[in-house]
């Protein structure tokens, strides 16, 4: 009720017409006296200013003023005034009137602002209570439309959101009233909102929703009764809303890739065991068997082949883990040479008929990769120069820091790889024609460059310095160089080599 | 002769494993699972377990831990691959030494052996060792190799004496560490790396290819007094 008297258009007569009837009360009052009268209808003035605020207060103080010089001042009925110092009164009667009115209204004007900010307020509140308790896309779009009406007192509400390739399209909506694309494109391409008078009462307005210092979308309000300020904190909530429903997305697709990794990794596992256990039970069955037979052609025939099929086995076991994605490298600090000690501790014994030497230098480079990982990557290295190069020829394995590089190389006397061949050699299943004598899969090189790629770093063949293959994997140097093991705090002689 | 328990639950697996070791003169008790293996080890005496890593029921680190709890038996595990991790926390859990699948059965033997000889009665730690053309005295202090005095660092000696005091075992890196450092704060694999080596170029006749102080790749250090 209050609210619709309070209307501007109300406001004027209803002033007006407060005045007058204050007027006409006092009229069947005749004994009252001249100071009680303008007293009271100073009180018409400061309520027809409370209610309907500066404008009709102003047009209630001047109406009060004619009244009470028409109505009260002698000569009565007449705008003539007799007494000189009742022009005085009359003067000081309609100052106190306009500063009353005045006073009245900017006192009721701010209790109205801090009234709507505190609805605004509480409806924000609500509103992220709705918003947070929403942990998925599309129940939070299917309510967020009319929630965000209710909080903005729109007439129609409609949120856009952009596609991953920045294209616009309407998400949700209160209703299928027609907003105007141009103009909500041009919101979320430059960042600015569009407010103006609507047709349906209210404003019209456009709104980047703002995702950090980009924009998820924009929302749409006809209608709006509620300042632009409210549409402005909504838009912000809402794009908080949206984010955090994308991270919890983004959580759970992550969480459901490691659980699918885990399964795949038991599968792996179980097929390895199954696939080795009874290669064992064959390759321990051979030995038993030579032992008790005493060693023949036959058996070291046999025990050969199990070994060839062991091999096998594993490379295949390698590339199933690298095709499945769950090879993923734990990475460390280590030193480049214990990669080089280790993989000489577990590859060496393949290397039987040929001399080795290991040239680890003085480095203590550090590299930070899957020490495992990059143990098996200079593993196939040793074991293809073992295969391509003469029995009892040198096989030189090494590790050099240059700059920010760190090289682990292994270095064979065989016939080399021609140049135009090296980056063929990669490939699976290639195997270049002087090797084909030799049994194997031709997946050795292609995994050992999987595997050193997987940790940041590069592979390739090259022409060592005494003819023959070098296969070079560069990986990039870890941490300081000044942490040499000389330098550490222990006990005992370090001076000694 | 020894008492051997070998426990897998693949059948392959512990027949060609029990005839290995019969062959080699031990008595053999077979089980299919941890749980199994734990009610033969209330009943008898064994000198060694040889059990496999995955089972069902009771898998291999468990049985471990709870032969730990009550027993010093020497163990020996079949793992399969090179998974450092798994190994370091057998190794940690309690286990002596470990053998990957695809393995050889003179291998295991091998280990086997290394593992047996000092459980064998009176063989209380030997104040002298020699093994090839090596002969140390552990009282002494002193190295020899091929009839001459080899000097080695008070670290060098520290690191010898901890390997061979369990012949055949792996020891970790965070083991020796702890053994000869007394800490492994501020010390690190390459610093054990760097010392080993030139452990080895003083006994070793070949350092690049030792055969007595032995890398387990990314796990630790074992001394073989073998061959």
């Amino acid at each position: 009720m209050i609210e619709g008297l309070r209307a501007r258009q109300v406001g004027y007569p209803a002033a007006v017409f407060l005045v007058l009837a204050t007027i006409g009360i006092l009229k069947l009052f005749p004994g009252l006296a001249d100071s009680s009268v303008a007293l009271l209808l100073l009180l018409s003035v400061f309520l027809s200013a409370w209610i309907w605020e500066s404008g009709p207060g102003a047009l209630a103080a001047v109406v009060a003023t004619l009244g009470f010089n028409f109505f009260f001042i002698p000569p009565v009925h007449t705008f003539t005034v007799e007494d000189p110092r009742n022009v005085v009164a009359l003067g000081v009667f309609l100052i106190s009137g306009l500063l009353i009115g005045r006073l009245s209204a900017t006192g009721r004007e701010r209790l109205r602002l801090v009234e709507a900010e505190r609805s605004d307020l509480a409806h924000l509140t609500r509103l992220s209570q709705a918003f947070l308790s929403d942990t998925n896309r599309e129940s939070l779009l299917g309510v967020a439309a009319s929630r965000l009406q209710d909080a903005l007192g729109a007439v129609h509400v409609s949120i856009f959101l952009a596609d991953g390739t920045g294209q616009l399209s309407r998400a949700t909506a209160t209703s299928d009233e027609s907003v105007r694309h141009d103009l909500a494109e041009l919101a979320y391409r430059q960042g600015n909102s569009a407010a103006f008078p609507s047709e349906r009462g209210g404003t019209d307005i456009y709104l980047p929703i703002p995702v950090g210092v980009q924009r998820a979308g924009v929302l749409v309000a006809r209608g709006l009764r509620s300042s632009e300020r409210m549409a402005e904190g909504c838009a912000v909530l809402l794009g908080l809303a949206l984010e955090r429903e994308r991270f919890l997305r983004m959580a759970r697709a992550a969480e459901e890739t490691k659980t699918s990794d885990q399964m795949k990794s038991t599968l792996l596992a179980a097929l390895a065991h199954d696939l080795k256990t009874p290669v064992t039970a064959a390759r321990g069955a051979i030995e038993n068997w030579a032992a008790e037979a005493g060693p023949s052609e036959k058996s070291r025939l046999a025990l050969e082949q199990v070994q060839a099929l062991t091999r096998r086995i594993g490379e295949l076991m390698e590339v199933v883990k690298l095709d499945s994605g769950i090879a993923r490298p734990q990475r460390e600090i280590v030193g480049a040479a214990e990669i080089v000690e280790a993989a000489v501790a577990r590859f060496g014994e393949a290397l039987g008929n040929h001399s080795l030497f290991v040239d680890a230098g003085p480095t203590s480079a550090l590299v930070e990769v899957d020490p495992g990982q990059i143990t098996e990557a200079l593993g196939h290295g040793l074991e293809n120069a073992a295969a391509y190069s003469p029995p009892g020829a040198e096989i030189r394995i090494s590790v050099a820091a240059a700059g920010d590089s760190v090289f682990l190389r292994v270095a064979d006397r065989g016939g080399g790889v021609p140049a135009a061949d090296r980056e063929h050699a990669f490939e699976r299943f290639v195997r270049l024609p002087p090797a084909q004598s030799v049994p194997g899969t031709g997946l050795g090189l292609s995994i050992a460059r999987s595997l050193v790629e997987m940790n940041g770093g590069s592979l390739k063949l090259s022409e060592a310095p005494g003819g023959g293959a070098l296969f070079e994997i560069r990986l990039l140097r870890a941490g300081e160089a000044g942490q040499t093991p000389s330098s550490m705090p222990l006990p005992g002689d370090f001076s000694r080599p | 002769m020894s008492r051997i328990l070998v426990v897998d639950d693949e059948a392959g697996i512990r027949k060609v494993v029990r005839d290995g070791l019969e062959r080699a003169g031990h008595e053999v008790e077979t089980a299919a699972d941890g749980q199994e293996a734990l009610s033969f080890l209330e009943e008898k005496v064994f000198d060694l377990v040889v059990t496999d890593l995955t089972m069902p029921r009771k898998g291999g680190l468990e049985l471990v831990r709870e032969i730990r709890r009550v027993s010093a038996v020497p163990i020996l595990v079949l793992t399969v691959r090179h998974e450092e991790r798994e190994k370091v926390r057998l190794l940690d859990a309690g286990a002596d030494d470990y053998v990957t699948k695809p393995f050889g059965v003179e291998e295991l033997l091998a280990r086997v052996r290394a593992l047996l000889r000092r459980r064998d009665p009176g063989h209380a730690p030997p104040a002298q060792l020699s093994w090839a053309n090596v002969v140390v005295d552990l009282e002494a202090r002193t190295v020899e190799k091929a009839g001459k005095p080899v000097h080695l660092t008070p670290t060098e000696f520290a690191l010898l004496a901890k390997l061979t005091e369990k012949p055949g075992a792996v020891w970790t890196h965070r083991q020796l560490l702890a053994a000869v450092w007394g800490t492994t704060a501020g010390v690190t694999n390459d610093t054990l790396r760097v010392h080993m080596g030139s452990l080895r170029r003083k006994l070793e006749d070949d350092p690049n290819r030792p055969r007595f102080v032995r890398t387990e790749p990314w796990v630790g250090y074992r001394f073989i007094p073998e061959e």
